[in-house]
Formats: structure tokens, C-alpha cells, sequence
């Protein structure tokens, strides 16, 4: 449908519909619409400074960035453009490219006369050097290239934007005044705008080649920083198809479909495209005498590299690997460094794949650093703490490594690597269990991003750390029971990352594990059940662990171990310290829950040992609770409290709102269990305690909709006051245990028998 | 054409169906010479020169008529006649190509021939102008979409027209090019089939046919009229698609039933020859095609590139000066040049006389190819892959092209890049052992063995042209210390040398010969390795091993050990082998794109 744009849209370099936009070395050519600008600029000009208000001045000034960057467009458009910013000046714009076009040709050849007065004078209304005095003087000489017949036509096509633009304002004000043979004549004209009508909608013409870069790099850095607000997939590669068509050489466009091929994981368009890049790359980079031969070896290193990258995205390691290595001969071939670096933490992100390789890690941050590659240093530096934090560091060794980092990116002015490092430590302080700590940071990220819209330049909505601190956030608030938040949380999300986009993974996995604790607290196991499939689905070694916690809350003991010893020893080969104490936890817990709870102690003490080790202090934590449950049941609650009052501080500062609540209850049955021994009134007085901390758990699991807990609390609380004697308070209990009781019948579990 | 005849037929609709609906066999060859020469005669009168010119070739290789037989020129119409003085004009002018002005003088005709003459000048004249604007710019370069302004007032009228049941086979065809330009490719197919069926013998509307038909599955599905000149048509789209066999057979039909004379059929069989690598069949009918008809250009391109490939300078230079002389400013001329300079290592002129055939008509996909060979000859692979990549932007399925591609990234060092575009070529041609022996290669540079074990496995399969796949294989399997198979494959290729006959120099043959004898040596089977250490000898480079192994061999004999003399060895081959080898020759279910496109 070439054809018909050609008409509208007058391009003279453009022959057989295929722009040269680089044959005379200019990027820009006069086009109607471009005439129109010039009207616009000149009228501005004209106008004193008493005519337009300084408002409408400022607004004017504002609109014409994009005006002069942005594709072509109608002449109606344009009118209401400036009609919103300044409606005098429209008006008097109107009437200037009325009497051009309905003039005669010497009215378009003295306006392009005089363009070049307004750099005349002694105060000349344009800057030669300005953003305008560049357009005025690209566009005066573009004009001035033109051909006899070039110039012709060039009018006609004036004319005929013109009547474009007149018979749209006409269709608008009155349908009805058109005579009946302009109306036969408009259908016939329909009749041949019918196929074209949809395609007009979305590509306006052909872009010269500035339109086009501008176009590009706008989509491109969408892309990355914000998908949201780019081009849907489809409709961007729609335009980018039209742009190739137009200029088949335009190289990026085919760099920006493969990123956009990236987005919808299409591997056999974006593969085609990438190396289509390159191949057209190498084409410029050899016509470009200046890089020579040094460009074009350049490109074909950075081609096998980038390829290299499309398989790991991929995920086809393999393929990556043999990408790699390619790039990595031929860059050592040429003693290319920098590409070798670049080559380097790629090569690290494969080995991550298979084993730890935090040599090659080491190696890399050092030469990037010698290189001079603050980027790749600091990237290099990032995944380093991250595997240092998985190995067990210290938290202040890898908050130093993260606080000098952070040095480097202010100085250069990183920002996507600060938010990255913000996340990062969210995640770390997640990690050690301190959820305060966490959460301030997460806090702090997404204000960071507040105070970047001020200075308007790059906005990084949509990155992967933005996805990250949130989901840390939606899960940090549903730990605190505080679930209204958390949806919210969630809602953002789901409108921030679209469920087709990049990183919409990651808040679809925190969903369903929150729904998951919720279904479980609730003890609506088969909902439990069915969220099982959909985990599995986006993280394989969480799906299993989940289903064996279903499995033995419905008393499916063999089935739940087995599953949990097949998870215990894949996490231990991959080296999951998390996962593997998690596991321990489990299968020490089916131990004491089918009443052997000295088999449970050892398992435990490893459990304990090991998030030791890892400076996980929410798993030891939790791991000490369990330790002191065991020892409850096997007869010694005096050790248990003491084991207690240990692990209580943390649990309360930090811990999740659920795991308050079984401390707390936990610290009454060992109370309770301990009073036995001792004497009346003393006796009495503990189980006053008790009965204080039965509230608080109360209160706690209240929170968190725990009425399995909530039932066991209130059991214990009217045994202890009927223990006392207090009647009242008794039934109370009594009542209410009773309603919580026929809303969930019992498994069959000793209902003491629960942590 | 001033001088035309001054009684013009009528329009072809009413009064001539009963001539234009030919029959759908062969019996009456009479019958279809009045056809062609009917046709030939419409055709012109309509300035559609290149239908008139095939009719009446076609028309040439069938025996003349006697005059009894000459069919009166059909009578005229009111319409014609009031039209006639207009279209006398018209005609004129339009034979000067001054199309402009002949649709000026025929607006208005009623008449159905007018009519078409009036449509079709204003669709030239739009081509024309299009034309003269791509003379200014950059040569070569362009590509892209075509502008022709007069088309979509033209697809306006033409589909009122249409609409209305107005349009005659060749006012149908007009509207087919008009769609087909405007790429409304299904409507254009649709108005073509159309056309056929409303008159058949017009070649052009079958040609258009061919080049909007790009798979077998879209031929099944089209309703064509049934007459002779659908055999035709079924022959050129085979050939088009690559179905060779059955384009082969067709022509043969043809030729059978007394077409045997027509030039037209004689080279489409060569280029169908050609397609399928038959070098000798095809070059001997291009010779005969040239006593034939010695001044015709057409074809004569592919021509050039068997002679080029035969390596036949003095044919080759005989050829290129011969079509110089006749027309210098033709494509296929500018072709043979090409390859002429290209086989005397005359790179940079042949690459010269590429850019010129590709000057005089870009979409000349060939030229781009070669081309991208010329600059690859040259080192210089920048350009190389340029023109490669402008080859596929005209034609997706150009093999070679991708296949140029892949060479130029592999001499660049990057087997895995290359790999990609190797498996494009291997798609779009997946019985081609050249390129699985390059996809071989490549995996082997790449150390995947098996992968390239399977390549080369199925290269044999497919029948190999180079006869290289085999020794790669054996030399594999070698690597991987199976001697066995490693025996089995320099076997399987000594017998296909053999069985060849063809005494050009394997350089392999003595490495298969010394594997082999020290294969046997090792199996204690000291016949057949005598057998082949005597081979050895016969070859320069394994003479010493050979004479070694003889006098081991002999030594080992002589003390006595000798386990194996009561084996049956007729050959040097041990028949456990031999007979294994049908058995193996199927093709292994190979899957080479799996993991990557």
C-alpha cells in the first residue's frame, strides 16, 4: 500500500518506495506537514511580543519539541495542536498555508526565500545554533536539493495536504452541505480508501530517517524501562515493518523487533531478527571508512555475543555456551578486552547455571574495574554479594561490598544499577529474616522513584527491581496478617507488569504463595491443594515443598516424606540452604506429629546448625521453637521455656505475625506444663501467665484468620480456668471453642499435639 | 504496428468462444495451431507483446496449415467499427509507447479491444513514469515497493467493471496485474483463475498464475479451466516449484504429442535439468537449443552457469561474445559476462557485470547472488553478505543465498553462527547433501560429534554429490575410536568410487585404503589386509605404510598364525559387511532444528 502514502506524503528521496536517506547525507527532507512547521515557526517569529501571552508563548514553546522530533501528521491534527496551545496564532497559521496552497507555486519558493531572513539582522530572532535555527537551516537546504521536478511535486502534494486537511474540518462541521455530486465523487474515493483505512490508523507515512531514529530509540528505551507504555507487540511491529519497508536499511529497526520478539518469547522471529542486525550492521560498519575494519570485526564479536545472550534467555544453555565460546576466540583473537569482559560475566551467568563459580566472578570484577567498565563491575559486584549471601556471609561484609558499589553507581549516575542494589538489599535483609529492615528498604526504592519523576529525565517504572521490592512488600504485609494491604500491593502489580510482560512472573509466584498461607491458616486444604499446580508451575522446587506441607495437613504422613526426602536431597545437591532447612523443619515436624519426637531432635539440631551457619535468623528462629515443642512433648518444658526465651526476642521483633502467635502459645503450654510441678499458689500464678500469653497468641492468630490455633487457645485457656475455678470466664471459652468446633471438625489430630 | 490490418477482429466474447474453448487433449493438433495463431493475432492487437511472442512459437513448431485450413479473421462489430479510426490511432501511438497520448484518443471507446488498449496504456504509461523516476537515483540499491500512480483509479474502474460482468479475458488479466501490483495477492489469484477460464489460451494470465503460486498445497486447491493449455501451465509451476520429476514427465508429454520442435519446451527442460543438477543432460539440450534458435538470450544465463561449472572457459567466452553481439544491454548477457569474467578469476569485472544485469532490472535475484560469490572470491565479506542479504530480501527461499551466508560467517570463523544460516538452506532444500555436509562441519568444528555424525550420516543418505560425507564420517567415527563402523563407512565409499567408474582423483581413497588395511591388520584378517596394503602401494602419499605393512604381514604369516584362512573372502571385503550394507542405507529420522530455529 506503498502507493498511496507517496501521494500524501511528499519524499524525494524516496524512489521505487525505498527511502536513501543517506545519498546526499541528509536525514531530513521538506515535507507538507514539515512546511507547515516552518509556517508555525515564522508565524511565531512575526508575532510580537505583545500579541501572545507569555502563557501561551511558554505552552507554544513546549509543543514544539515534539512537533519538530515526532512523525508527520494531519493538517487538522496539527491545527488543533497549536489551537490548544495558542488558538490566534492557529488561526493566523490557518490562513497562511490556505493562501500557499491555493496560491500558485512562487508563493512556496518566496516563502522558502524568506525562511532564511530570520537569521538576518543584527538581533536575529533564531539562534543559528538552536534547536529551531538547526530545523530552519536542515530544512532550507533539503529545499534548496531539490530538483525542477521535485519541487513540483513537492507542491502538489502541499496542495493536496492541504485539501486533506480542509475536507476532514469540512466532513466535521457539516455532512449534510455537501452537494450530491461532491458526495458521488467522496464515494468513489471511499471506495478506494476502504483497504487502507485500518492501516492509516497506526503508520502515518513514511518517517525520515530523524522521525525514524527518534521513533526508535523512544520505543527502545520503553522497552526496557517501562513496557507498559510502549507499543503493544503487536502494533510495534507493525510499524516496524512499515518502517523497513520504506527503508530496508535501517539497520536498529531490526535490533528493536527482536527485542520485541523478546517480549511475546518468540525464539524463531527474534533469532531471524538479531542476525538479520548484525548482517546489515557489518554492512554499515564497512561502508563507514572511518571504523574500517576495526568496526566490522567489532560487530561480528558483539553479534556471536549477543546471540549467546538470545539462547540464555532462552534457556538454552548450550546453544549459549557454544555462542560464547565463539565470541570469546574471536575477541581474543583481536584482543578485544572490553568485549571480552562483557564475554566474561555472561560466562559467569552460564556457570551459574551448573555449579558455583565465584572464581570466574572475582576475575571478571577485577579486570572490568582495570577496564574501566563501572557498569559490568558493579553488575559483577551485585551477583557476587547475591552468591556470597546464599553461602552464608556476613551481613556486614556484604553490606560494605554493596555500600561501595553504591559509591561508584552515584558517581556515574547508574540509576537502574542503584535501584537494582536497593532490591537487592530488601532481598538480603529478607533473607537474615529482618523483615523492618526489609521493608524500610523496599519502602525506600519506591520513593527513590518519586523523586526521580521530578527531574523528568529517565523514568524507570517497570524494571525487574521495582517488580522485586513490591513482591517483597505484598509478601512482607501478608506476613503481618496485614492481607487488605497485600492485595493492593498485588493489584499494582498486576497493573504495572501486565500478566504478558517480562517480569510478571514474579508477582504471579508471590500471589499464589500468599493465597496458599492464607488457604492453609484457614485450613482450606483442597484450595491449598489446587494453588499447588499453579506454583509449580513458575518455580518447581517451591510447588513440591508446598505439596508435601497439603500432604501432611491431611495426615498423608508416607506420601509427605517421601516427597520431602526427594526435595531435601535436590536441595542439598543445588545447594538451597533455605529450601533445605525449610525441609528439615517439615520432616521434623511429620516426626513429632506422629509421635516420635526424639527421632525429631537430631533433624532439628542439624536444621539449627545449618541456618546458623547461614545467618538465617528467621529459620533459626522458627527452628528453635520446634526444638522447644520437642522438648515439651518428651517431658522437659523447663528446658523448653528456657530454649524459649531465647528465640522469643527475635521472633517478636521481626518474625511473621503466625509465628508470634505459636511462640506465644508455645510459652503457655510450657508454662502450664512446668506449673505442674510446683506448689498452689505459685501454681496458680503461672497459670495466671499462662493464660496472659494464651491472649496475646489469641490476639495474634486473630490476625492471621489462624481458627484451627484459635480453637486449640481458647480449649487451653478453659481447661486453665476451670483449673482455677473461674467458671464464668470457663464457659465463655467453653462457647466459644464449641462454635469454632463445629465450623472445623477435627482430623482426628490430639488436639495438644500442634505446635 | 501503424500498419495493422485494416479488418480487426471482434471482441473475443461472443462470436469466437466457440474457437477460444479448446479441448483438454492433444488429439487435434490442427485445432490448437488455429488456436495459437488466433491468439497470437488477439494478443498483439492488444499490445500484449510477450503472450503474442510464446503463442506464436509455440505456433512455429507445429506443421503449417494449408490454406484451405488458414481461419478466416473473425468479422467486426457496430462497436468495432465506430472505434475502428480511434484505435487505428491509438494503436500507433501506443506502439511508439506513447501511452499518454493513445489514452487520450481512446477514452470514450466503447468497444471491448478499444477498451483494453485504453486501460492498458494508462497502466504503462503509470509503469513508464515509475520507471523514468528509478533512472535518476542509485542503480543497483533499490528495491521496494513499486509506485504507480495510475493504479488504484485503475483497480476503481476496472472493479465496476467487473462487478458488472463487463471484462473479457484480457480485460481481466489487466485487472489481475493491477491487483497483483497493489499486493492484493488472493483477489489477484482469484481474477486470474478467472481469466483462465474465461480464455484460456492466454499465456500471460497462466504466467501471472505461476508467480503468485508458491506452494503445492495452494495448486491443489485452485479450480482450473480443463484444456490443453493447463499442461502447459502444470509443467511451468513444477518446474517453478522445484517439482522436478514431475515437470520432466509433463514436458516429455508434451514433446510427445508433436510439440517436439517448440524452443520454449526444449529450454524449460534444460532449466529443469539444471535444477536437479543433471549437468551433462542439460548442457547437451542447451547445445541443441542453440543450433536451434542461435540468437535467442533467454535461458541463456543458465546456460553460463553449467558452462561455469563444468569449468568450460572456451564455450563460455564463445557464449558471452556471441549474446554481446547480439544484444550487450540484456540481463542474461550482462549474466554470462559475468560468470565468463568470474571463471577467469576476473573478480572484480565480474562483479561489475553483476551490478549491471542487476542495474537493468533489480529484481533479478540471481545477479545478487553471484554477486555475493564474486565478493566472497574477492575477501571481501562485508559486501558478500550485503548482496546475500539482498538476495533474500527479493526471495525468501533463495537457498544459495543462505547457503552464501553461511560460507561467508564460516570463513569468518564462527561455526556456531553459521550454523543458523546453514539450516535455512538445509529447509528450503532438505535433500541437498551440500548443505548437510556443511551443517557437518560445522558441528564438528564445534566438537558435537553426534550431531555431525548424524549430518553426514544423512548426506550419504540423500545421495551425495561431492562424495565427501562418507570419509567424514569414516574419519569421525575414527576420531571416536568405533573402527568398526569407521571400516564399514571407507567401504561403503570405496564401493561407491567404484561403482561410480569415474576415474576422477579422490584424494581420499588412499587414506580409506591404509584405515582399512590396518583395520583388517588388527582383526588378524591378513587377507583382506594384503589385499589393501597392495592398494596402499598404488598411491603416492601411503606407498611406505603400504610396503611396511606387507612385510609385517608376511612375517606374521610366516610364523604360523594364520587363525583366519578358512574365512571366505572372495573380495577384500568380508560379506558380513557387504550384506549390511542395504539394510543401512534408510535414512535416520534426523532432527536438526530442534533445540534452535
Amino acid at each position: 500500500m506503498a502507493s498511496v502514502h507517496e501521494s500524501l506524503y511528499f519524499n524525494p528521496m524516496m524512489t521505487n518506495g525505498v527511502v536513501h536517506a543517506n545519498v546526499f547525507g541528509i536525514k531530513d527532507w521538506v515535507t507538507p506537514y514539515k512546511i507547515a512547521v516552518l509556517v508555525l515557526l515564522n508565524e511565531m517569529g512575526r508575532t510580537g511580543e505583545g500579541a501572545v501571552s507569555l502563557m501561551e508563548r511558554r505552552r507554544l514553546n513546549q509543543l514544539l519539541l515534539p512537533l519538530l522530533q515526532g512523525p508527520d501528521i494531519t493538517l487538522s491534527k496539527l491545527y488543533k495542536l497549536i489551537e490548544e496551545s495558542c488558538p490566534q496564532l492557529a488561526n493566523s497559521v490557518q490562513i497562511r498555508i490556505k493562501l500557499m496552497a491555493e496560491g500558485e507555486l512562487k508563493d512556496m519558493e518566496q516563502f522558502f526565500d524568506d525562511l532564511s531572513d530570520s537569521f538576518s539582522g543584527t538581533e536575529p530572532e533564531v539562534h543559528k545554533t538552536s534547536v529551531v535555527g538547526l530545523f530552519l537551516r536542515h530544512m532550507i537546504l533539503a529545499y534548496s536539493k531539490l530538483s525542477f521536478s521535485q519541487v513540483f511535486k513537492l507542491y502538489t502534494a502541499l496542495q493536496q495536504y492541504f485539501q486533506n486537511g480542509e475536507k476532514k474540518t469540512v466532513e466535521d462541521a457539516d455532512m449534510e452541505l455537501t452537494n450530491r455530486e461532491e458526495g458521488e465523487r467522496k464515494m468513489e474515493k471511499e471506495e478506494l480508501d476502504v483497504s487502507i483505512r485500518e492501516e492509516e490508523v497506526s503508520c502515518s507515512g513514511p518517517l525520515s530517517q530523524k522521525q525514524a531514529e527518534f521513533f526508535l530509540s523512544q520505543q527502545a528505551s520503553l522497552l526496557k524501562n517501562d513496557e507498559t507504555k510502549a507499543l503493544t507487540p503487536a502494533s510495534l511491529q507493525k510499524e516496524l515493518n512499515n518502517l523497513l519497508k520504506f527503508n530496508p536499511d535501517f539497520a536498529e529497526a531490526h535490533y528493536l523487533s527482536y527485542l520485541n520478539n523478546l517480549r511475546v518469547q518468540d525464539v524463531f522471529s527474534s533469532t531471524h531478527s538479531l542476525l538479520h542486525y548484525f548482517d546489515r550492521l557489518i554492512l554499515t560498519g564497512a561502508e563507514s571508512k572511518s571504523n574500517g575494519e576495526e568496526g566490522y570485526g567489532r560487530s561480528l564479536r558483539y553479534a556471536a555475543l549477543n546471540l549467546a545472550a538470545l539462547h540464555c534467555r532462552f534457556g538454552h544453555y548450550q546453544q549459549a555456551e557454544l555462542a560464547l565460546q565463539e565470541a570469546i576466540r574471536i575477541a581474543q583473537e583481536s584482543n578485544d578486552h572490553v568485549c571480552l569482559q562483557h564475554c566474561l560475566s555472561w560466562l559467569y551467568v552460564l556457570g551459574q547455571k551448573r555449579s558455583d563459580s565465584y572464581v570466574l566472578l572475582e576475575h571478571s570484577v577485577k579486570k572490568a574495574v582495570h577496564f574501566g567498565l563501572p557498569y559490568l563491575a558493579s553488575l559483577g559486584i551485585q551477583s557476587l554479594v547475591q552468591q556470597r549471601a546464599f553461602a552464608g556471609k556476613t551481613a556486614n561484609k556484604l553490606m560494605d561490598a554493596l555500600k561501595d558499589s553504591d559509591l561508584l553507581h552515584w558517581k556515574h549516575s547508574l540509576s537502574e544499577l542503584i535501584d537494582i542494589s536497593i532490591a537487592q538489599k530488601t532481598a538480603i535483609w529478607r533473607l537474615y529474616g529482618r523483615s523492618t529492615m526489609a521493608l524500610q528498604q523496599a519502602q525506600m526504592l519506591l520513593s527513590m522513584n518519586s523523586l526521580e519523576s521530578v527531574n523528568a529525565g529517565v523514568q524507570q517504572n517497570n524494571t525487574e527491581s521495582f517488580a522485586v521490592a513490591l513482591c517483597h512488600l505484598a509478601e512482607l504485609h501478608a506476613e503481618q496478617g496485614c492481607f487488605a494491604a497485600a492485595s493492593e500491593v498485588l493489584k499494582h502489580l498486576k497493573e504495572r507488569f501486565p500478566p504478558n510482560s517480562q517480569h510478571a512472573q514474579l508477582w504471579m509466584l508471590c500471589d499464589q504463595k500468599i493465597q496458599f498461607d492464607r488457604a492453609m491458616n484457614d485450613g482450606k486444604y483442597h484450595l491449598a491443594d489446587s494453588l499447588v499446580t499453579g506454583i509449580t508451575a513458575l518455580n518447581s522446587i517451591e510447588g513440591v515443598y508446598r505439596k508435601a506441607i497439603v500432604l501432611q495437613a491431611q495426615n498423608q504422613m508416607s506420601e509427605a516424606h517421601k516427597l520431602l526426602q526427594k526435595l531435601l536431597i535436590h536441595c542439598q545437591r543445588i545447594r538451597n540452604t533455605e529450601m533445605v532447612i525449610s525441609v528439615l523443619l517439615s520432616v521434623a515436624e511429620l516426626y513429632w506429629r506422629s509421635s516420635s519426637p526424639a527421632i525429631a531432635l537430631p533433624v532439628l539440631l542439624q536444621a539449627l546448625a545449618l541456618s546458623k551457619e547461614y545467618r538465617l535468623q528467621y529459620l533459626a528462629s522458627e527452628t528453635v521453637l520446634n526444638l522447644a515443642f520437642a522438648q515439651l512433648i518428651l517431658g522437659i518444658p523447663e528446658q523448653a521455656l528456657s530454649l524459649l526465651h531465647m528465640a522469643i526476642e527475635p521472633i517478636l521483633a521481626d518474625g511473621a505475625v503466625l509465628d508470634k502467635g505459636r511462640a506465644m502459645f508455645l510459652v503457655a503450654k510450657c508454662q502450664v506444663a512446668s506449673a505442674a510441678s510446683y506448689d498452689p499458689p505459685k501454681k496458680a500464678e503461672a497459670l495466671e501467665a499462662a493464660i496472659e500469653n494464651l491472649n496475646e497468641a489469641k490476639n495474634y492468630f486473630a490476625k492471621v484468620d489462624c481458627k484451627e490455633q484459635i480453637r486449640d487457645v481458647v480449649y487451653f485457656q478453659a481447661r486453665l480456668y476451670h483449673t482455677l475455678g473461674k467458671t464464668q470466664e470457663r464457659n465463655r471459652c467453653a462457647m466459644l471453642f464449641r462454635q469454632l468446633h463445629q465450623e472445623l471438625p477435627s482430623h482426628g489430630v490430639p488436639l495438644i499435639n500442634h505446635l | 504496428m501503424a500498419s495493422s490490418p485494416s479488418v480487426v477482429p471482434v471482441a473475443v466474447t461472443a462470436a469466437v468462444i466457440p474457437v477460444l474453448s479448446p479441448s483438454s487433449d492433444f488429439s487435434n493438433l490442427r485445432e490448437i495451431k488455429k488456436q495459437l495463431l488466433l491468439i497470437a493475432g488477439l494478443t498483439r492487437e492488444r499490445g500484449l507483446l510477450h503472450s503474442s511472442k510464446w503463442s506464436a512459437e509455440l505456433a512455429f513448431s507445429l506443421p503449417a496449415l494449408p490454406l484451405a485450413e488458414l481461419q478466416p479473421p473473425p468479422p467486426i462489430t457496430e462497436e468495432d467499427a465506430q472505434d475502428m479510426d480511434a484505435y487505428t490511432l491509438a494503436k500507433a501511438y501506443f506502439d511508439v509507447k506513447e501511452y499518454d497520448r493513445a489514452a487520450h484518443f481512446l477514452h470514450g471507446c466503447n468497444s471491448k479491444k478499444a477498451y483494453f488498449l485504453y486501460m492498458y496504456s494508462r497502466y504503462l504509461s503509470g509503469e513508464k513514469k515509475k520507471d523514468d523516476e528509478t533512472v535518476d537515483s542509485l542503480g543497483p540499491l533499490e528495491k521496494g515497493q513499486v509506485k504507480n500512480e495510475a493504479l488504484r483509479e485503475l483497480r476503481v474502474e476496472l472493479s465496476k467493471k467487473h462487478q458488472a460482468r463487463e471484462l473479457d479475458g484480457f480485460g481481466l488479466y489487466l485487472y489481475g496485474v493491477v491487483l497483483r501490483k497493489l499486493d492484493l495477492v488472493k483477489e489477484a489469484i482469484d481474477v486470474f483463475v478467472e481469466a483462465t477460464h474465461v480464455l484460456p489460451l492466454h499465456w500471460g494470465a497462466w504466467l501471472e498464475l505461476c508467480n503468485l503460486i508458491t506452494d503445492k498445497e495452494m495448486l491443489k486447491f485452485l479450480s482450473l479451466p480443463d484444456t490443453w493449455m493447463k499442461e502447459f501451465f502444470l509443467a511451468h509451476i513444477y518446474t517453478e516449484l522445484q517439482l522436478i520429476e514431475e515437470a520432466l514427465q509433463k514436458y516429455q508429454n508434451l514433446i510427445d504429442v508433436g510439440f517436439s520442435k517448440s524452443s520454449y519446451i526444449v529450454s524449460q527442460i534444460a532449466v529443469a535439468y539444471h535444477n536437479i543438477r543433471d549437468i551433462d543432460k542439460a548442457l547437451s539440450i542447451f547445445n541443441e537449443l542453440r543450433k536451434q534458435d542461435p540468437y535467442r538470450i533467454e535461458n541463456m544465463d543458465t546456460f553460463s552457469n553449467l558452462l561455469y561449472v563444468r569449468s568450460m572457459k572456451s564455450e563460455l567466452s564463445y557464449l558471452a561474445h556471441n549474446l554481446c553481439e547480439i544484444d550487450k544491454y540484456r540481463v542474461e548477457t550482462c549474466c554470462v559476462i559475468g560468470n565468463y569474467y568470474s571463471l577467469r578469476s576476473q573478480h572484480e569485472k565480474a562483479a561489475l557485470y553483476f551490478q549491471r544485469a542487476l542495474k537493468l532490472n533489480p529484481r533479478y535475484l540471481g545477479a545478487w547472488t553471484l554477486m555475493g560469490h564474486e565478493y566472497m572470491e574477492m575477501k571481501n565479506t562485508s559486501a558478500a553478505i550485503q548482496a546475500y542479504r539482498h538476495a533474500i530480501e527479493v526471495n525468501k527461499r533463495d537457498y544459495r543465498a543462505w547457503y552464501g551466508l553461511g560460507q561467508t560467517y564460516e570463513i569468518l570463523k564462527m561455526p556456531f553462527y553459521c550454523l543458523y544460516y546453514y539450516r535455512r538452506a538445509h529447509q528450503l532444500r532438505p535433500n541437498d547433501s551440500r548443505m548437510l555436509v556443511a551443517l557437518g562441519e560445522c558441528y564438528e568444528k564445534l566438537n558435537q560429534l553426534v550431531e555431525a555424525k548424524k549430518c553426514y550420516w544423512r548426506a550419504y543418505a540423500v545421495g551425495d554429490v561431492e562424495k565427501m560425507a562418507l570419509v567424514k564420517l569414516a574419519k569421525l567415527h575414527e576420531q571416536l575410536t568405533e573402527s568398526e563402523q569407521a571400516a564399514q563407512c571407507y567401504i561403503k565409499y570405496i564401493q561407491d568410487i567404484y561403482s561410480c567408474g569415474e576415474i576422477v582423483e579422490h584424494l581420499e581413497e588412499s587414506t580409506a585404503f591404509r584405515y582399512l588395511a590396518q583395520y583388517y591388520f588388527k582383526c588378524k584378517l591378513w587377507d583382506e589386509a594384503s589385499t589393501c596394503a597392495q592398494k596402499c602401494c598404488a598411491f603416492n602419499d601411503t606407498r611406505e605404510e603400504g610396503k611396511a605393512l606387507l612385510r609385517q604381514i608376511l612375517q606374521l604369516r610366516n610364523q604360523g598364525e594364520t587363525p583366519s584362512t578358512e574365512m571366505p573372502a572372495p573380495f577384500f571385503l568380508p560379506a558380513s559387511l557387504s550384506a549390511n550394507n542395504t539394510p543401512t542405507r534408510r535414512v535416520s529420522p534426523l532432527n536438526l532444528s530442534s533445540v534452535t530455529p
